[in-house]
């Protein structure tokens, strides 16, 4: 075949292919979609947000408990430590008066 | 990069629809998948809408995309030629159009048996009108390689209507 039919062939193929029109429904379908999808990603967003503010506040919940016990221990430790300084002044109290009586014994002894 | 180019989402899919579905119907073959497609590739357009300089570039843009994504979908669905007419003929093809000769859906009906390769530069060629030079930057290939593919594939084309096209060929002559 010559030029001609060549061209007459490209010809024939170009109206072949033309473009088609879109399905009627698909600009509907896009639009809905986006729609979706916007939703979607703010609904995730609201949930990420949603998410990480409840992390915060049981971090701050457990952060608050670990100070708690540690203040708590401390402050047994002190009272503890008021306790001991009691006993040890209680009991120097004790000492010195057996020791003042036992002096007094003796010097009755003595005489 | 800054640009002045405020495109509208809507009137974007009005303008390029018939466009980008055609590609993915004729790479594709399957009607179905082809809209899938075609809102895909839209949906990524409104993603990236922002870095759109043009209408030239959106229509690029596009183009690419949906010949990109076509070649994914064939990849992953592993569609033989042969069964693509199906398809073609039920939902893409002459849907009540007296404009689609019987040469026509014939010829469409051949050029979806054509290698994948070949098929894309011809619709990039036939259907978009594009220059060898714009389909080698819309398919990302070396220019040698898309005018190879244009000439053996309208060789391969024009073998094959005169094999099987001999009664229009009559007509016509």
């Amino acid at each position: 075949m010559g030029q001609e039919s060549i061209d007459e062939f490209e010809r024939d193929l170009r109206q072949a292919l033309e473009r088609r029109p879109a399905p009627p429904g698909l600009k509907r379908k896009v639009m809905a979609e986006k729609s979706r999808r916007r939703t979607q990603r703010l609904h995730n967003r609201t949930v990420i947000w949603q998410r990480l503010a409840a992390s915060l506040a049981l971090a701050a919940v457990v952060g608050g408990g670990f100070a708690w016990r540690e203040r708590e221990q401390e402050r047994k430790g002190e009272e503890a430590r008021r306790q001991v300084m009691i006993a040890l002044r209680i009991t120097g109290h004790a000492l010195n008066q057996m020791k003042t009586q036992l002096a007094a014994h003796h010097r009755a002894n003595g005489e | 990069m800054a640009h002045d180019w405020h495109p509208d989402f809507e009137q974007l899919v009005d303008e390029h629809q018939s466009m980008v579905f055609s590609l993915a119907a004729r790479m594709t073959g399957d009607r179905g998948l082809a809209e899938e497609i075609a809102q895909d590739v839209f949906l990524e357009l409104d993603r990236h809408l922002g870095r759109m300089e043009s209408a030239a570039h959106t229509c690029y843009w596009l183009r690419r995309v949906a010949m990109s994504r076509s070649a994914d979908a064939l990849r992953r669905r592993r569609v033989r030629c042969t069964d693509l007419w199906i398809e073609i003929e039920e939902g893409h093809g002459a849907r009540g159009e007296d404009k689609d000769s019987p040469l026509g859906a014939r010829l469409e009906q051949m050029l979806a048996t054509l290698p994948e390769p070949q098929r894309a530069a011809l619709v990039l060629r036939y259907q978009e009108d594009l220059t060898p030079e714009e389909i080698a930057k819309t398919l990302d290939a070396p220019l040698a390689t898309v005018k190879s593919q244009l000439q053996r594939g309208l060789k391969l084309l024009r073998a094959k209507a005169q094999s099987h096209l001999k009664e229009f060929v009559r007509a016509k002559g």
